[in-house]
């Protein structure tokens, strides 16, 4: 399997940081775009982009493919994301694991499937079908997920690496991702990372959520809490130096507290590797 | 249960708002904290506000004139109405101002229309396609004898819209209090009282304003580098423009002012009109009709 580059640690390119990232450059590694954002005739997201491009190694992250959809595929959608790709060069294209709505509708939102067999075989038919069409390998998502369904019949882990294998694609781990459905669904967050296959893991997005005491809706608008740090740590641990970034969509805080937050992350990775130099002296 | 018909009944209770649906409830697995209504809930919500969102973002200053409620009265008709087809939620809100038109509510209200329509024709001016401008100096590569037979074209971004008059006016005000919101938070309840009383005063413009609306005024909306930009036109400037813009030759257009305009020579108007033309970016090519 090709390997993906390591990008180190990015966040969300968002209109409102536009002029600081500008004038301070500050220590981000790369940034990631929702496709959507500029899948648009041109005007001024077109052009920073381009101006972004020019220094930074950018990902386009969409929010639209549909991948579970029983609609057939929107070829028009997925032309034009192959034109972005192709004006950009993204160091990778992802999307989700969810539908966003049939009979031709466009709900604007994830949505859940159930883990059945039926919908695995559908999704991975379509991996593919979207793999041949773009000429890449796509990066899938685990998205948060607030209702099961009782017809599934294994766990989001099992459905998530089996999808991965038989379509050949590649896995964006939302750790926050993890967290939220996890908390929503009662199951153990630590099997959900022990058992996607690691050579596949290409990405990790950490984000905050809302806390709604019965239940966390995945609202990236605070910062991310000490229990998905916690994961973090356990992921890093298993998948090694794959890039992350962080997505911050609402309740934008000052930038230099996200750069603190990405600072927290190579803090861990580097008390990660130093432990390990230790155990292996 | 299906796939397809799992998918189709879950859409169908977040379109209906119905997070209490008998028949999506019945598939959903059984939580530890929370029933199956709360998270169905999650769906429902999410969907009329990220509509509302898309909503808001384009049109802050219909929002100003009419008053947020009956603003979000507008909004929750619309998203009633209008599920979204589209793929990118760029476009949602592009048939707000046909809704207007065609509603009871809104339809007779002019002044709202207007300004939904130049709203709208900043937001699509924003993301219109990209296109380098001439400069004036281009047309000396023309001789002066083949002037007549020129044809214009002009930036992607350009639309001339018919509003109703005082709905320029109407977004010079409304953005002036949007701002003045922003730069005073409304925590005072000083504050809140003021931000009522002008919406009120909105709401009385907004009222009176379809029967003094007996005319209507003319707008060119673009791009200017990376921002929008919009002029009021002049009727002879419009025909001008309008004519230039569907490639009738400069000559064509000149008998055309000629015709509106029996003061200034036609050809020295036109020249007037081509130079502002040129100097607000608005043409990207010249080139000899056949």
């Amino acid at each position: 399997m090709e390997s993906l580059p390591r990008l180190g640690y990015g966040l969300g390119l968002r209109p409102i940081y536009y002029d600081e990232i500008l004038s301070t450059r500050p220590p981000v590694d790369w940034f990631e775009i929702i496709s959507e954002n500029y899948m648009i005739p041109g005007g001024r997201p077109v052009a920073m982009l381009e101006r972004f491009r020019a220094d930074y190694p950018i990902v386009m992250h969409g929010v639209s493919m549909s991948l579970a959809s029983t609609d057939a595929l929107d070829l028009d959608y997925l032309k034009a994301l192959k034109a972005l790709a192709e004006r950009i060069e993204p160091a990778w294209v992802s999307d989700h694991l969810a539908w966003t709505g049939v009979h031709g509708c466009n709900l604007h939102d994830l949505l859940p499937i159930p883990y059945t067999r039926e919908a695995l075989d559908h999704v991975v038919e379509r991996i593919s079908r979207v793999q041949d069409i773009l000429k890449r390998r796509l990066v899938v998502e685990n998205a948060s997920t607030y209702v099961a369904f009782s017809q599934s019949e294994m766990p989001e882990w099992e459905f998530v690496a089996q999808m991965a294998e038989r379509a050949d694609c590649l896995l964006l781990l939302d750790v926050n991702n993890v967290f939220v459905s996890g908390f929503n669904h009662s199951f153990d967050t630590s099997a959900f990372i022990d058992a996607v296959p690691a050579a596949r893991v290409a990405q990790f997005h950490m984000a905050g959520h809302t806390d709604c005491q019965t239940h966390r809706i995945d609202t990236h608008d605070q910062p991310i809490c000490e229990e998905v740090w916690t994961l973090y740590e356990r992921a890093r641990r298993r998948f090694g130096d794959v890039s992350a970034m962080i997505e911050r969509d609402d309740n934008f805080p000052p930038f230099a507290e996200l750069l603190a937050e990405l600072q927290r992350m190579r803090d861990i990775d580097a008390a990660i590797a130093a432990n390990a130099s230790r155990s292996a002296a | 249960m299906k796939l397809s018909e799992l998918q189709a009944l879950f859409q169908s209770a977040v379109l209906n708002g119905d997070a209490e649906d008998a028949a999506i409830l019945d598939v959903i697995a059984p939580s530890h904290s929370a029933d199956g209504a709360t998270l169905m809930g999650v769906y429902v919500n999410a969907y009329r506000l990220r509509l509302s969102e898309f909503l808001d973002e384009d049109y802050p200053a219909l929002r100003v004139l009419l008053g947020d409620d009956d603003f979000e009265a507008l909004v929750e008709a619309y998203i009633d109405a209008s599920p979204s087809r589209l793929r990118n939620a760029r476009w949602y809100s592009t048939r707000l101002p046909e809704f207007m038109q065609k509603s009871e509510s809104w339809g007779d209200n002019a002044l709202a229309i207007g300004l939904a329509v130049f709203e709208r024709a900043l937001t699509d001016a924003y993301d219109a396609a990209d296109a380098p401008a001439l400069s004036i100096e281009t047309l000396a590569e023309f001789s002066p004898q083949d002037w007549p037979r020129l044809g214009f074209t002009f930036h992607p971004s350009l639309r001339l819209i018919e509003v109703a008059a005082g709905t320029l006016d109407a977004y010079a005000a409304a953005s002036a209090e949007e701002e003045e919101e922003t730069l005073s938070p409304p925590e005072e309840d000083e504050n809140t009282y003021e931000q009522q009383g002008s919406d009120e005063t909105n709401r009385e413009a907004c009222e009176t304003a379809p029967s003094q609306a007996t005319d209507i005024e003319i707008v060119a909306v673009w791009r200017s580098e990376l921002d929008p930009a919009y002029r009021e036109l002049d009727p002879d400037e419009y025909l001008a423009l309008n004519e230039a813009i569907a490639g009738h030759s400069f000559g064509d257009i000149c008998q055309l002012v000629a015709f509106q305009n029996e003061g200034q020579p036609p050809a020295e108007r036109l020249a007037q009109f081509l130079v502002t033309w040129f100097s607000e970016g608005l043409v990207i090519g010249v080139a000899e009709t056949s």
